[in-house]
């Protein structure tokens, strides 16, 4: 038991009567998500067990051919995930339901690729360099976060709203202003899209022979810097107290004589900042440059990796993993003449099971509740059952 | 028809999807069940929309099988959030991704294409439009000469959501289950009734906006659908603060940036041709943050909006 206390302190800082339910709700989530997507394909005609033998045997979750491979691949993606995923959390901690983290990557890659190639710091060392790129990943991710905070928190404009608005922005000025404007690579190269980053701005390769590099080490890091800032600082506990409190308009925190309004902008500073990093991972890690055609979605992934971790480090960290390995594996589902997209199916019904974990709660409550009570105790269930479901 | 009503007309053209969306949102908040999944419902719509056109060879079949995708999912959101009081968000969100991922699927599985699907049978077809000659003519009126059916529909819609809403019992139970359901159950109000019937009604609506998306002005689906309107939508509930009439305001002013942007964009000369396209293609965004500092204040969302109902002992 003294593993599991230790464990339950890691991943939730607070103690819960029924807290393994918040582990087993998203494992249970997800084989059943197997299980429909699995249907699904059935039912479409195709064969399941082809499509889930490709699906993880390219996913680098499994161990198979080509694992080393497959395995930097899924790294290498599932560090932007959990990026995104860390950045929807902070803000969700502090009851704020952030859209933004879309834009806030795509900030975070227009700025590295700018500081990647520009002259004056291209000649830098390569630690300096980075250095550098990364102050300035997160301080331009952190204020194109920070402005839908402010607007918030100074005009009482719903976060929804302006994170929507802000990825529009981005986007539009990334994509048709900047990438085809100022920062278009010189027409001699023949390059579309930005100038490639300097040598001294790529990540460093950890894994010989693959492309896995140091972001997997730089996210892991910052995920346990999330949950110390959530958890073990009084910017944490006030962040936690807004959360909490939402329903009732931040009142209690407010009274506790928490500044709320600075509160709010300050969150959205670090939950844009560390949206960006997963952009700057991209640029310095996969693509070298900012392609004329960024294909996204790495934001909108972020939600759904969240929730799949329950809004936890250390339960992004996981989800993250998992969906970069499907996503990883996506590729391969191909050959069992099934559509790539197939892993975001099994994504949503996750998520979808997640929200039901209410029923899967009542379920699992039954299942496992009542036998270890018959055992231990032979008591009634019935207390336990209501217990953890207050229905 | 002149540039002016052809803007004009073109203005509800943009307008009516992010209408429906909105409207969709209005009705399911005012019951306290936040619908994050318009813009999923929108897709699967969107693509039922064109697959019933397709099978049934007219625009009329495609209504029919959005609507009904429509209430499908929408039950799935009722179930999940309103039997189960699951969280609205999480739920929403996972019918958006569902969405993204099912529709490719049956786009390549249907149509065997990837991308977009063949075109089909659809209201913008010049006999399904509704043609009002005698105004024609007549500055600004004239734009409503020649709109389609779903332009109409959405128009019918606000003022028809509005009288539900104000004017009905209906509508009173309504927002009372979203003030405070605790209070409206022990006046006799079935709560979980309401916000189902809610649910399923907001998702209906949705579903019409995602049809007059692919089967409104365009007659095929593509599968950036409906690249992102549902969130607008949602975004012009709260500028429209949940009641219908704000929504339709606000609808008209998102579409009307979107038309300024074209009409700037094709009509620069001089050293507005040197602003770059991104200026112009982000304008709409920001002059919807730009309308929210100035004209709106602060949004206030139903009592109970979003907090999912358990009823008590």
């Amino acid at each position: 038991m003294m593993a599991m206390d230790i464990f339950r302190r890691i991943f939730f800082g607070h103690k819960e009567e029924y807290w393994w339910m918040k582990i087993l709700v998203p494992i249970t989530s997800i084989f059943v998500a197997l299980i429909v997507g699995a249907i699904f394909i059935w039912s479409t005609g195709r064969s399941p067990v082809l499509a889930y033998k490709y699906l993880f045997g390219a996913s680098g979750l499994v161990p198979g051919p080509y694992f080393k491979q497959h395995f930097a691949e899924m790294l290498l993606s599932s560090s932007m995930f959990i990026a995104t995923g860390l950045a929807f959390a902070i803000a969700a901690k502090g009851g704020l339901f952030s859209i933004g983290a879309e834009g806030q990557f795509l900030v975070g890659a227009i700025t590295a690729a700018y500081f990647g190639y520009a002259k004056p710091f291209a000649s830098m060392p390569t630690v300096l360099h980075l250095t550098v790129i990364f102050a300035m990943v997160m301080i331009a991710g952190g204020i194109w976060g920070a402005i839908a905070g402010w607007l918030k928190a100074k005009m009482g404009i719903h976060e929804v709203i302006t994170t929507i608005m802000l990825n529009w922005i981005a986007l539009y000025l990334i994509e048709d202003w900047l990438v085809t404007g100022p920062m278009k690579a010189n027409v001699e190269t023949g390059v579309s899209g930005t100038p490639y980053v300097s040598e001294t701005a790529k990540l460093p390769i950890i894994l010989k022979g693959t492309r896995l590099n140091i972001s997997i080490l730089i996210i892991i890091v910052v995920a346990y810097l999330t949950w110390f800032l959530l958890y073990r600082t009084t910017f944490g506990f006030e962040i936690r107290a807004m959360g909490y409190t939402l329903i009732y308009n931040m009142d209690a925190p407010r009274a506790a004589g928490v500044s709320v309004d600075a509160r709010i902008t300050q969150t959205m500073f670090v939950s844009g900042a560390v949206a960006a990093l997963g952009g700057a991972f991209i640029i310095l890690g996969v693509l070298f440059q900012f392609p004329p055609v960024f294909e996204g979605g790495y934001g909108f992934d972020g939600i759904a990796v969240s929730l799949i971790g329950q809004n936890e480090p250390l339960g992004v960290f996981l989800a993250g993993i998992l969906i970069g390995g499907l996503r990883t594996g996506a590729t391969a589902v191909q050959l069992a003449h099934i559509p790539k997209t197939f892993p975001s199916i099994i994504e949503g019904l996750i998520v979808a099971f997640i929200a039901l974990q209410e029923l899967i709660r009542y379920l699992l409550m039954k299942l496992f509740v009542r036998k270890r009570n018959n055992t231990v105790s032979g008591g009634s269930d019935e207390k336990a059952v209501s217990g953890g479901v207050a229905k | 028809m002149n540039l002016l009503n052809l803007s004009i007309a073109q203005m509800f053209d943009f307008a009516a999807p992010i209408l429906f969306a909105a409207l969709g949102g209005v009705v399911s908040e005012n019951a306290g069940v936040v619908n994050i999944a318009l813009e999923g419902i929108m897709r699967f719509a969107a693509f039922f929309g064109v697959w019933g056109a397709f099978i049934g060879k007219n625009p009329w079949m495609g209504l029919l099988w959005g609507l009904l995708i429509g209430a499908a999912v929408g039950a799935l959101h009722g179930y999940i959030s309103v039997t189960w009081a699951g969280d609205q968000i999480v739920s929403g969100v996972a019918i958006n991704v569902v969405a993204m991922g099912i529709i490719t699927y049956l786009l390549e599985f249907v149509f065997k294409t990837t991308g977009y699907s063949p075109p089909v049978p659809y209201f913008g077809a010049a006999h399904y439009r509704v043609h009002i000659a005698f105004i024609s003519k007549i500055p600004v009126l004239g734009a409503f000469s020649n709109l389609t059916l779903l332009v109409w529909f959405s128009l019918i819609a606000v003022g028809l959501i509005h009288f539900m809403l104000y004017h009905t019992v209906l509508g009173l139970r309504i927002r009372a289950v979203g003030e405070n359901p605790h209070a409206a159950e022990t006046l006799g109000v079935n709560v979980m009734k309401i916000k189902w019937f809610a649910t399923i009604l907001g998702s209906v609506l949705a579903a019409f906006g995602g049809i007059s998306l692919s089967l409104g002005t365009l007659s095929s689906f593509t599968n950036a659908m409906p690249m992102g309107k549902g969130f607008i939508g949602l975004a012009a509930m709260i500028f429209g603060k949940w009641t219908p009439i704000g929504a339709l305001l606000a609808s008209l002013v998102f579409a009307s940036a979107q038309i300024v942007q074209l009409l700037l964009q094709g009509m620069a000369s001089g050293i507005a041709k040197q602003i770059p396209l991104g200026f112009y293609l982000a304008l709409p965004y920001l002059l919807t943050i730009g309308a929210l500092i100035g004209v709106v204040g602060r949004a206030v969302p139903p009592a109970s909006d979003g907090i999912p109902y358990k009823k008590e002992g």
